[in-house]
């Protein structure tokens, strides 16, 4: 590509030679992003066959002709009888079948996306705007169907496919349709691929109706309470009931969860962590606000039902059903109102006697408020000598004893706490504290007047700092930490 | 209001009531039912009955059925309630001058409450005077 318009002029003249390029390019790309991956972008195949594979595969058709034989045996055995082998399950001949259902109707599913998506592209020429107004493949298929080579759409009927809204929005667009009728050719593969696409979903039906039908069978309780879809689902995702059972409730409640989003799209309305027990028929009924606890109830009663039926406990499913009676119980019981305030009467007074409490707690904080040594110098008097006073507004106040003579102080000081404090506040002050002797009021200073110096200033961390250094326990945010450095 | 709360209709039935009870104040509302200061006190005293009855019960006395207290206990005014513990007569400190009763219509539940209750505790210590926990001295002027 040398130049945009030289790229421009070479796609102009070789048309024809780069088809079968891209067709190859594709196909590369298509088996790189094959991998199991559910979305795929983009399939440029012309032939159906080439792309869906699966219905020419042998045992989709296998499954489906047994299927449809234990329909008919069913229909022809009447009603429902129960579970005739009481063993293990795995061994049940029925089980087996359910549990291969429920990988085709995945593998379905799977392959009605690449269909549509084959679809999609071959009719793109014809309506290109059709495939942003239907989404869902089916439908498109079907409208494709109708519709076919048709421009004029007011003359095909929709209406039993589609919602009137998206009627006449299709009807609408089509008619500024920008795209042109397509060939015998063309018409022809987009009419099989839409044949395919509904004759899988007819498929799906069966094989799902069918599990549906024997789930009651082989799984009664479980699916008494999840209902039968989800149940086999569930059984499908785990691999079978016994592994299913083998569960903790806390994974069978994020069994199905999506796990990723595409790139690009946005992640916000992706739920976390929400499984097929999510969308089950209880929880439809249950309020948004309660749908977390209820979804962990479901899932903790589902798997003990899925292991009382692994083992082929309770075939009637009566213990199922009397789960479901519970748990919707339950679940009524959180929606009720809380209990009517009931406005009491005032007690006597007094007649409680207060419970009076004590310990260290107490006594520290009664230190705060208790009698202080000043104030008890100034409650007391020497012998024969007038006490000092002051006079304070109106009141005139005594000093008694503090301030005079003989009592053995210069001047009094604070006293010291007498409860100690913890070790974690002892650390705190203790280098503050550090040059008094722990009894200073807040007057004095930790300065000393040296007759060398005049004023020496010490650093207290200095005494302390060793011990930070050796002591490796000091939090990050400790007041003494200072900058740490490796060499001294 | 006053239909919630119990009527004397008698001296006899007077008595009977402060003689009768032992462990709660009695309190009694001298007036008229239809008198407009005595409706007000009655929203008071039945909006309050319910929360105090453990230590306190309300009577209603209307003074021209029952005027054998009139002199007695100086009822002049419109709407008169005194307090009552053990067979005594409680006197309260309201700061009005009249310690033998309340006798205009109180308007504050919460105040009640704490008067009764004031009456409650001096009483069953054995005082006759108790001190009221909001002066009202000034309550013609605010």
């Amino acid at each position: 590509m040398a130049t945009l318009a030289e790229s421009f002029l070479a796609d102009l003249e070789d048309l024809d030679e780069d088809e079968p390029e891209q067709e190859s390019e594709s196909e590369e790309e298509a088996a790189e992003a094959d991998d199991g991956m559910d979305d795929i972008e983009t399939l440029n195949f012309d032939d159906l066959k080439a792309c869906a594979k699966l219905t020419s595969e042998p045992r989709y058709n296998d499954v489906l002709a047994r299927v449809r034989a234990a329909v008919a045996s069913a229909a022809e055995d009447g009603a429902a009888a129960e579970r005739k082998q009481e063993g293990p399950l795995e061994e049940d001949p029925t089980y087996k079948l359910l549990v291969e259902c429920n990988r085709l109707a995945v593998d379905i599913d799977n392959e009605i996306a690449i269909v549509h998506n084959f679809v999609r592209d071959k009719y793109r020429p014809k309506f290109p705007e059709l495939e942003s107004l239907v989404h869902h493949p089916l439908d498109y298929a079907r409208v494709v169907q109708r519709v076919g080579n048709e421009m004029d759409l007011t003359l095909v009927p929709l209406d039993d496919m589609l919602p009137a809204a998206t009627v006449m929005v299709v009807t609408v667009t089509a008619t500024t349709t920008s795209g042109k009728p397509l060939d015998e050719e063309a018409l022809g593969r987009v009419m099989q691929g839409c044949d395919m696409a509904v004759q899988l979903d007819e498929d799906k039906r069966t094989i799902l109706h069918f599990v549906e039908s024997k789930m009651n069978k082989v799984a009664p309780n479980l699916s008494a309470v999840v209902g039968t879809e989800i149940a086999a689902k569930l059984m499908g995702v785990a691999g079978g009931l016994l592994a299913l059972s083998r569960m903790p409730a806390c994974n069978v409640q994020v069994l199905g969860a999506k796990r990723r989003t595409l790139a690009g799209f946005s992640s916000t309305t992706a739920q976390p962590h929400q499984g097929f027990i999510f969308s089950c028929p209880i929880m439809a009924t249950t309020p948004p606000a309660l749908k977390n606890k209820a979804v962990r109830l479901i899932a903790a009663k589902s798997t003990l039902l899925a292991r009382k039926d692994a083992y082929g406990e309770d075939p009637s499913g009566a213990y199922g059903a009397a789960m479901h009676t519970e748990v919707v119980r339950k679940i009524e019981k959180w929606q009720e109102p809380p209990p009517a305030k009931q406005i009491k009467p005032l007690p006597v007074p007094d007649a409680e006697i207060k419970k009076r409490r004590g310990g260290r707690r107490l006594r520290k904080l009664k230190e705060r408020y208790g009698l202080t040594d000043v104030r008890k110098a100034a409650n007391r008097m020497m012998f024969n000598q007038a006490e000092e006073e002051f006079v304070d507004g109106e009141d005139t106040i005594g000093l008694g004893v503090l301030g005079k003579e003989g009592n053995g102080r210069l001047r009094v000081v604070a006293s010291q706490q007498k409860q100690k404090l913890s070790a974690k506040a002892q650390k705190k002050f203790k280098s503050r504290m550090y040059g008094s002797s722990g009894a200073t009021s807040g007057l004095s200073s930790s300065l000393a007047f040296t007759p060398v110096q005049g004023i020496e200033l010490e650093n207290p961390q200095a005494r302390f700092g060793e011990m930070d250094a050796k002591d490796g326990t000091q939090s990050y945010f400790s007041q003494f930490g200072g900058f740490r450095s490796i060499k001294k | 209001m006053s239909y919630l709360l119990p009527h004397l209709r008698s001296g006899y039935a007077v008595d009977q009531s402060i003689l009768s009870e032992e462990d709660r104040v009695v309190i009694i509302r001298f007036g008229h039912d239809w008198e407009p200061n005595c409706m007000q006190m009655d929203e008071v005293l039945a909006g309050v009955a319910d929360q105090i009855k453990n230590f306190a019960c309300i009577y209603l006395v209307d003074i021209s059925e029952v005027p054998d207290f009139n002199t007695m206990y100086e009822l002049y005014d419109p709407c008169t309630i005194m307090f009552f513990f053990r067979n005594k007569h409680i006197m309260i400190d309201l700061g009005t001058g009249n310690n033998n009763k309340i006798n205009w219509p109180m308007t504050d539940k919460q105040e009640f409450i704490d008067i009764v209750e004031v009456i409650y505790r001096g009483a069953r210590k054995g005082r006759g005077l108790v001190v009221s926990p909001k002066d009202y001295s000034t309550k013609y002027r605010y």
